[in-house]
């Protein structure tokens, strides 16, 4: 700006040069130029914030609306008390060693008696790992999200607890669920309204484990046509 | 409080409603002396501006909340009341029952004065915002300068604040705001010139009866566009909306000069902010936008349908007309400074007193000069 001023006063009192003065027009005209750019940038994101306000709210209604969460979803374990043989690996793989096993040896029988299991939602962080680990698959993750309770206590679920399942968005009654994004056919951004057998986008994974079937039975049948000659040259 | 007779028998000498003189005829009808009259007169304008100014920003905070959440894909409040238009009454009683904090360390009389003084200015010029014909407080022959004069006491109250706050973040939010107010001023008031100079008067009644000869086509907007530009944005800086938000941009500041304050006294910068959104809104479309006028003049309807302009019922129909045109500007240019924040960035300290400086200062000046000149050569069209 202290330039531009000993410019124009120097343009206006010591010297005519017609070049001086053009240098002083074309830094006017950009200046302007940049303004209008700058007014013309402000109404195309006005226009943009316009738009929106006609879009259907993306937000979910949450005691009305709720997700339906996704297959892999890690909520809530749940855990089946008769399937249980009290080995403690669920214990060993847990980050905190969380899960309370309450077993006491059967000297008779010389077997492991299960009284008490469980787990306290409290302190779980749900990595899964005693899932994933259970031998008798006793543990699984449900789709329960909802833990919140008045006193934390109440977050230490025993075996009655942990083997309760919870309900479903799906057949809740008072629930409308709606899809995630990724569950939503290609091209759909509302998960209202739609059509009751409207697949996702992309192929489910069935359809996967059918394509690659296929693909591998292709492979099978070639490798056998070509294979056929070698292996009786070889049994020859 | 119109009635009809004694309207319809003062409406051979002034054109429009007069409530003033109505009801002080009436009054004095039943015998009592012109002066006590006029007393029991005061009180009414002056309760029905506070009344209509608190709806107006229960209103307005309704539609930011509203407006905010149609931007944003979101609802919006919606359980209290029917769409959610109780939620800024509720809003309010909250603020009105919590406790009133005084910090141990602030300064009691000054931390208390502050937003006193913040409020009171922005509610006084009220005064001189006219509503129709005679529908203003009162006609001051400075009118529309004694807004500007008001204006420059907020930040007085918010220096105030800020300093009587004893906490950093107050006093960087005050002395921002401060510095905005006062940079802002100058350009907002040389706009405000340019309308003057046009209309030859001060008086915002005269500055619109001066647009409303030939309807939307004699509003000031056509013939100052770039003061209408500079005059919103500057009102924009001084009700501290986004993007001029920084003296209490809550990314930086916490809540600036607002930090320390809670309940009824957070509640008066709370309604100061968004009275003072309403009456730049007024004013814009009061120098602008004509006004209480309709796009087509009512005396040229009045005589298409073949009524006389004094008729009674006429009268009613414009002066309700005319308080629906003003509430309408005014709110389309409310929702604009919502839309507004939601779509502009908040800029820097330095950006914001480069852009009212370097930028508006000199554009204002060059616009106060253009309209001069236009006005000597072109006197019929632009108030010689």
């Amino acid at each position: 700006m202290k330039r531009l001023v000993r410019f124009i006063t120097y343009t206006l009192f010591a010297s005519g040069s017609s070049d001086r003065m053009l240098g002083f027009l074309k830094k006017v005209s950009d200046y302007t130029k940049d303004a209008f750019g700058a007014a013309n940038y402000l109404v195309q994101g006005l226009a943009v914030t316009f738009d929106h306000m006609r879009r259907r709210p993306i937000t979910v209604q949450y005691p009305y609306e709720k997700l339906i969460p996704s297959e892999r979803y890690r909520g809530r374990i749940h855990y089946e008390f008769d399937k249980c043989i009290a080995c403690e690996v669920c214990v060993r793989v847990c980050p905190i060693n969380l899960p309370v096993v309450d077993w006491v040896m059967n000297k008779e029988t010389k077997k492991k008696e299960l009284r008490n299991y469980s787990i306290d939602f409290g302190a779980c962080i749900f990595c899964g790992n005693c899932v994933e680990y259970c031998p008798t698959n006793c543990l699984s993750m449900t789709e329960e999200y909802e833990l919140a309770a008045f006193d934390r206590h109440s977050l230490n679920y025993d075996n009655v607890a942990l083997g309760r399942l919870p309900t479903s968005v799906t057949t809740d009654p008072s629930v409308q669920p709606l899809r995630e994004l990724s569950y939503l056919p290609s091209g759909v951004m509302d998960p209202h309204d739609l059509p009751a057998n409207a697949s996702r986008a992309g192929q489910l994974p069935l359809e996967v484990l059918d394509f690659m079937k296929q693909q591998d039975d292709d492979k099978d049948s070639e490798s056998s046509l070509k294979n056929t000659p070698e292996i009786e040259k070889s049994a020859e | 409080m119109v009635t009809p007779a004694s309207t319809a028998s003062q409406a051979l000498t002034t054109p429009g409603i007069d409530l003033e003189l109505s009801f002080t005829q009436a009054i004095q009808g039943l015998g009592v002396s012109p002066e006590v009259a006029h007393l029991l007169w005061l009180p009414l304008p002056m309760a029905l501006v506070l009344i209509a100014a608190v709806i107006g920003v229960l209103v307005t905070v309704w539609l930011e909340r509203k407006i905010s959440a149609a931007a944003q894909q979101r609802i919006g409040p919606e359980y209290a009341g029917a769409l959610g238009v109780l939620q800024p009454m509720a809003d309010g009683l909250k603020l009105l029952v919590k406790e009133d904090v005084i910090p141990k360390r602030a300064d009691g009389l000054l931390f208390t004065l502050g937003p006193v003084l913040v409020l009171v200015p922005v509610i006084l010029s009220w005064l001189i915002v006219p509503f129709g014909q005679n529908l203003l407080i009162s006609n001051v022959g400075i009118g529309i300068f004694l807004w500007i004069a008001l204006s420059s006491i907020q930040p007085i109250g918010l220096l105030m604040s800020g300093y009587a706050s004893n906490n950093k973040y107050s006093l960087l939010g005050g002395l921002r705001a401060a510095a905005q107010s006062i940079s802002y001023e100058i350009p907002l008031a040389l706009a405000v010139l340019a309308i003057v100079m046009m209309s030859n008067s001060l008086s915002t009644i005269d500055i619109v009866e001066q647009q409303n000869g030939a309807g939307l086509l004699s509003w000031n907007i056509w013939r100052q566009p770039i003061g209408f530009l500079i005059f919103w944005i500057c009102a924009l800086a001084e009700c501290e909306r986004l993007p001029f938000d920084l003296p209490e941009a809550e990314e930086e500041l916490v809540a600036g000069y607002q930090t320390e304050y809670a309940g009824m006294k957070f509640a008066l910068f709370y309604l100061g902010s968004y009275i003072n959104l309403v009456l730049s809104s007024l004013l814009v479309s009061v120098l602008y936008l004509g006004g209480w006028g309709f796009p087509i003049p009512v005396e040229w309807l009045a005589t298409l349908f073949g009524q006389s302009v004094n008729n009674p019922v006429i009268e009613v129909i414009t002066a309700s007309l005319g308080i629906v045109m003003t509430i309408m500007k005014t709110y389309l240019l409310v929702f604009l400074a919502i839309l507004l924040r939601w779509t502009t960035p908040r800029v820097r300290i330095d950006q914001l007193l480069d852009l009212g400086w370097k930028f508006l200062l000199p554009i204002s000046l060059a616009n106060l000069l253009f309209t001069a000149s236009l006005k000597l050569l072109f006197p019929i069209a632009f108030g010689g």
